[in-house]
C-alpha cells in the first residue's frame, strides 16, 4: 500500500497515475462499445457519412469528458491552464502549424461538406471514390483500387469536382455514319434506343442532332442525362445499344475514307470501296 | 393473384409464373416472366414461413435511385378555390415478402412494366423520379392489375387563380397501397400557387373491402419521417 502512496511528480502519487490510467483506459473501452453499438443501431438508418461523422463526435467527446475528468486527480488546475494557455497555444501554433491547417480544414470540410463519403470526386489530379474524411485527412480510393491520402489543408484549398453532387448529370457520344445514310432515320433509330433504356432521363430530354459533317462521315451528336448513381452504367450500356440497333437498320459507322487523284491529265480516281479503272 | 400463401403454390398466367416448391430436396422460390425472359430461382431456408404477394412502391427497378413518383398527364386547368377529384393511373411492381411471425423479408421485386426516370427540377437540387405517363379519368378506370393501379387524386386549388397542372410528384415512402379488384391509392394534391403544390397520400382504400399492401419500406424498418408530404416547387406544368 505504501508503493500506492509513493510521490512520483509533487504531490501526484502511483495511486493518482493508476487511476487516470483506469480512467483513460475504461473511456477508450466505452467509447469503443458505444460506437460499435450506435454502427449497430444505426447503419441502416442514417447515411454512412453522416454515421461516420456522428461515431466521430461520441468517441472524441468521451475521451475529452474523461481527460476533463481526471485532469484534477493531476492537480492541474483548468483556470491555470486557461492562463497559460494564450502563450502555450502560441507555441504549439506555431510548431504544429501544418497539422492545425488540417484539423482547421477537416473541420470546415465537415461544416461545409462539398464532398461525402462515397461520392466520386477528382482532387488534385486524384480521382476516385471518398473513402473517409477523417479530422487531418481525406482518403480517396482510385477507381484503381488504390488508397490515397489527402491532407485536408489540400483538399480544402484545391479545386474539388464532385461528379455527383448533382442528382442528375450528362454525358454525350459522337456517332459517326456513312454519307449514304439516312440521317433522320438514324437519329429516330438513336432516340428510339435511348428511349427504351430506363435510366436515361425523361427530362431533361435527351438531345440528337447532326452536329458536323466529318471527312469520313456524318457525325451525329447524342446527348443523354442520367441519375448520377448510375450515369456510367448508363453510358456503357447505350453505346452498343445504338451501335447494334443502327447496323441491324443498315446504317454502318463508316471507317476513315480518303478519295486519291492520280496524274494531272486523264488522271485516274482511286475511292474506296470501288475498283480500279485500268 | 395478390394475397398470402403457403408454401407449395403455384402462380402462373399469359405474363408470368411463380412458385414455392420442394425442388431437389430444398424449398425453392421460382419467378419468370415469359415477356421480358427473366427468371430468378432462390433457397428458402425455411419450414413455417409464408410468402405474400403484392403491389409495392413503384420505385425499385431496375434498382432503387429515388424515392420520388412522377406521374404526368393531359393539362388539367383548375377552377379557383375549388376541390375536384379525378382518376389517375400508376405503374405497379409487385413485391414478394417471405414473413414469419417475427419478421419479414423481401425476397423478390418484379414488374410488367418498363420503367422510366426522370428529373424534376434542376440538376442541382431536384429530384429523381420514377416517371410515368397516365390519361386522365373522371371515374375509376379499368386496368390491369398486375401492371397499372388506379390513384384517386384530390385536388384542392388554394389560390384564388385558374391553375393548370400537368404533373404531380409524390414522395413513394408515405405510398398507402391497397388491393382489391384493382390497386389503388388515394392522395391529395394541395395547389399553393400556380407553381407549387403539396402533395400527400391518404390511408384509406378507394372502394371499401380493399386490402392493405405490405409495403417494402416498412418491411425493411426505414424509418419513415412523419411529413405532411411532398413540396413540388419546381412547377406543376
Amino acid at each position: 500500500m505504501d508503493i500506492l502512496n509513493t510521490a512520483i511528480y509533487g504531490d501526484i502519487t502511483v495511486w493518482d497515475v493508476l487511476i487516470v490510467t483506469a480512467t483513460f483506459a475504461l473511456a477508450f473501452v466505452i467509447a469503443k462499445v458505444v460506437t460499435i453499438n450506435l454502427k449497430k443501431i444505426l447503419s441502416d438508418k442514417v447515411k454512412k457519412d453522416v454515421l461516420e461523422i456522428i461515431l466521430k463526435i461520441v468517441n472524441w467527446g468521451i475521451v475529452i469528458i474523461a481527460i476533463i475528468a481526471v485532469l484534477p486527480q493531476l492537480n492541474i488546475d483548468l483556470s491555470g491552464l486557461l492562463v497559460a494557455g494564450g502563450f502555450a497555444g502560441l507555441i504549439i501554433g506555431f510548431a504544429t502549424q501544418s497539422v492545425v491547417a488540417n484539423l482547421v480544414s477537416g473541420l470546415f470540410l465537415m461544416i461545409e461538406r462539398p464532398i461525402k463519403i462515397g461520392d466520386q470526386v477528382s482532387i488534385e489530379g486524384v480521382s476516385g471514390f471518398v473513402e473517409d474524411i477523417h479530422i487531418f485527412s481525406t482518403i480517396i480510393r482510385t477507381y484503381d483500387g488504390i488508397y490515397i491520402r489527402i491532407p485536408n489543408e489540400k483538399v480544402f484549398t484545391s479545386n474539388i469536382t464532385n461528379y455527383v453532387a448533382n442528382v442528375a448529370r450528362r454525358f454525350e457520344y459522337t456517332i459517326g455514319i456513312r454519307y449514304a445514310d439516312d440521317a433522320d432515320r438514324a437519329i429516330e433509330i438513336i432516340k428510339k434506343v435511348i428511349d427504351t433504356h430506363p435510366f436515361a432521363l425523361k427530362n431533361p430530354s435527351p438531345t440528337v442532332f447532326v452536329d458536323s459533317l466529318g471527312e469520313s462521315s456524318v457525325d451525329i451528336s447524342v446527348k443523354i442525362w442520367a441519375p448520377s448513381a448510375v450515369w456510367y452504367d448508363v453510358k456503357m450500356d447505350l453505346l452498343w445499344k445504338i451501335k447494334v440497333e443502327l447496323e441491324k437498320n443498315g446504317i454502318e459507322i463508316p471507317f476513315p475514307q480518303r478519295v486519291i487523284w492520280f496524274g494531272d491529265k486523264g488522271g485516274v480516281k482511286v475511292e474506296s470501296g470501288k475498283d480500279i479503272p485500268t | 393473384m395478390y394475397g398470402a400463401y403457403e408454401y407449395g403454390f403455384q402462380l402462373e398466367n399469359d405474363e408470368l409464373f411463380v412458385s414455392v416448391e420442394k425442388k431437389g430436396g430444398f424449398l425453392k422460390y421460382s419467378r419468370y416472366l415469359k415477356q421480358k425472359e427473366e427468371s430468378v430461382e432462390k433457397i428458402l431456408a425455411s419450414d413455417t414461413g409464408r410468402i405474400i404477394v403484392n403491389p409495392i412502391e413503384p420505385i425499385n427497378l431496375p434498382k432503387e435511385v429515388t424515392k420520388y413518383l412522377e406521374i404526368e398527364f393531359e393539362p388539367v386547368v383548375v377552377e379557383p378555390d375549388s376541390h375536384r377529384k379525378i382518376y389517375i393511373k400508376f405503374p405497379i411492381e409487385i413485391g414478394v415478402f417471405a414473413t414469419t411471425k417475427k419478421s419479414i423479408n423481401i425476397l423478390d421485386i418484379f414488374s410488367l412494366n418498363n420503367p422510366k426516370y426522370s428529373l424534376y427540377g434542376p440538376p442541382y437540387s431536384g429530384v429523381i423520379c420514377r416517371w410515368y405517363k397516365s390519361e386522365v379519368f373522371p371515374d375509376i378506370p379499368k386496368t390491369d392489375m398486375l401492371k397499372e393501379g388506379v390513384i384517386e387524386l384530390h385536388l384542392h386549388n388554394l389560390t384564388g387563380e385558374w391553375v393548370e397542372i400537368k404533373r404531380v410528384v409524390f414522395e413513394s415512402y408515405g405510398m398507402k397501397i391497397y388491393y382489391g379488384d384493382f390497386v389503388s391509392m388515394v392522395a391529395n394534391m394541395r395547389i399553393l400557387s400556380k407553381v407549387v403544390a403539396e402533395t400527400s397520400f391518404v390511408n384509406r382504400p378507394i372502394k371499401k373491402g380493399m386490402k392493405k399492401s405490405l409495403e417494402l419500406h416498412t418491411a425493411r424498418r426505414i424509418p419513415v419521417v412523419e411529413r405532411m408530404g411532398f413540396l413540388m416547387e419546381w412547377g406543376l406544368k
